[in-house]
């Protein structure tokens, strides 16, 4: 025990740490005790279903909600209620004129001026930049806008906050295809001139599997997993073959989902680090990707 | 799925599509060392650097870095410190080494169970290997 706390404490040195974190709201529990550390200067990628606690999380990691249980720590100090901490860290949400909530009948350049003044770091000539960049009527109301243009304006705050730690929650959810590679072009350049810190949850998994240098699996409350993308994308296969030889290359392995059709089936594996199944049978052998390893891990209403 | 076709590198072109087959890191090694196989990139000239990769391709900086670093390891790029990534002297040979020894395993195996599979015998794999084309 007490070596696990050293070793939770050298993590915590630097980056956002959380303990067993939890949220619920009544009965219902909808964060149970998440651990999570997010180190500095990488791209995260956050997915899960609808209702897997993707935005409480963010919600909680920012102090915009405060958690039921569980610590936040930035580079060892508590976040909640803490400005300085508060300061290094932006969660810009979806925009949502229909809940009702203030702000939404500010026009575009006065919500802006606003968030100007919250936001220490805010970059007034990227945000202006932006927005002739993204073609947003800054004189628009926001609860005129489309839903793209809702999209665009938190994607554009979030860039120009210019906090070290930024999260996203679902930035491109609103945007057509076109302006969805510019926000993948956009986070890049950020990215590599600043190194600054990104927490990206979204439902179009397969165009932002190459860009999350990790990946965080949520489900039902819970982190499933927090891995680096591309070594577990290397770790897991589909095979498919005679039903004997698929069984018997699946036994050493984790089967995540298994098909079966006449005397033919298929396995999709997670192997453990540098462990290949035997090539010795007649198997076809595929890689996988990030969609569909989320599917075989979240989706069991499908089998 | 990335189609690209940008100018770097002085002008010279990168035209390759990453696919889901691979790991993106496999394939960002793979393409540099066709590139250099082919002439694209010549022995003592400058790769492009990691940052250009991740952009051009889409992908995360560190995953292009994964890539490019492999064939730091393998002697065929060297780094010259703030300038950037170099392809070796005999790097090409390296490549062409490197690639007979794994030939069989990569295509020579895949072959011969395909052709098991499909009831070809020796003879008639032999004919079509040197038949004329």
């Amino acid at each position: 025990m007490e070596e696990r706390m050293d070793v939770q404490n050298n993590v915590c040195k630097e980056g956002i740490c959380c303990r067993g974190i939890g949220k619920h709201y009544g009965s219902r529990e909808v964060l149970k005790g998440v651990d999570l550390t997010l180190e500095k200067g990488k791209i995260y990628g956050l997915i899960g279903r609808n209702g897997a606690g993707k935005t409480t999380l963010l919600s909680i990691l920012s102090a915009q909600n405060p958690a039921s249980y569980g610590e936040v720590l930035l580079d060892g100090q508590p976040v909640w209620e803490n400005q300085a901490a508060l300061n290094r860290i932006c969660f810009s949400r979806e925009l949502n004129p229909a809940s009702g909530l203030g702000g939404t009948h500010m026009k575009v350049k006065e919500y802006l001026k606003l968030a100007g003044m919250y936001l220490p770091g805010w970059d007034k000539a990227m945000a202006e930049e932006l927005a002739v960049r993204f073609g947003l009527d800054t004189g628009k109301k926001i609860e005129k806008l489309s839903k793209g243009m809702l999209s665009m304006v938190s994607i554009l705050v979030a860039m120009a906050s210019k906090a070290e730690y930024t999260f996203l929650d679902e930035p491109v959810a609103g945007l057509d295809v076109v302006a969805r590679e510019q926000f993948y072009r956009l986070l890049l350049e950020e990215y590599e001139t600043t190194g600054r810190t990104f927490v990206i949850s979204t439902h179009i998994i397969g165009e932002m599997e190459n860009l999350m240098e990790e990946v965080l699996i949520m489900k039902d409350g819970s982190l499933l997993l927090k891995e680096n993308t591309q070594e577990l994308l290397d770790r897991c296969i589909y095979i498919s073959g005679r039903k004997d030889d698929v069984e018997a290359a699946s036994r050493e392995h984790t089967v995540l989902c298994r098909e079966m059709l006449g005397r033919g089936a298929g396995a999709m594996l997670l192997l453990k680090p540098q462990e290949l199944p035997d090539p010795g049978a007649d198997l076809t052998v595929q890689s996988v990707n990030l969609q569909k390893l989320f599917v075989a891990m979240c989706g069991e209403e499908l089998t | 799925m990335n189609h690209v076709t940008v100018s770097g590198n002085g002008g010279r072109k990168m035209h390759q599509i990453l696919t889901q087959e691979k790991s993106i890191y496999i394939q960002i090694h793979e393409m540099i060392e066709n590139d250099i196989l082919r002439d694209i990139i010549l022995e003592e000239e400058r790769v492009p650097s990691t940052n250009e990769l991740a952009k051009l391709y889409s992908i995360n900086p560190a995953t292009a870095a994964k890539g490019v670093n492999l064939l730091v390891d393998e002697g065929i790029l060297y780094k010259k410190r703030g300038i950037g990534m170099f392809v070796d002297r005999g790097a090409k040979e390296k490549i062409r080494a490197k690639r007979k020894e794994s030939f069989y395993r990569d295509y020579v195996s895949a072959l011969l169970c395909e052709a098991r599979r499909l009831g070809i015998t020796k003879e008639e794999l032999k004919e079509m290997l040197f038949q004329e084309r």
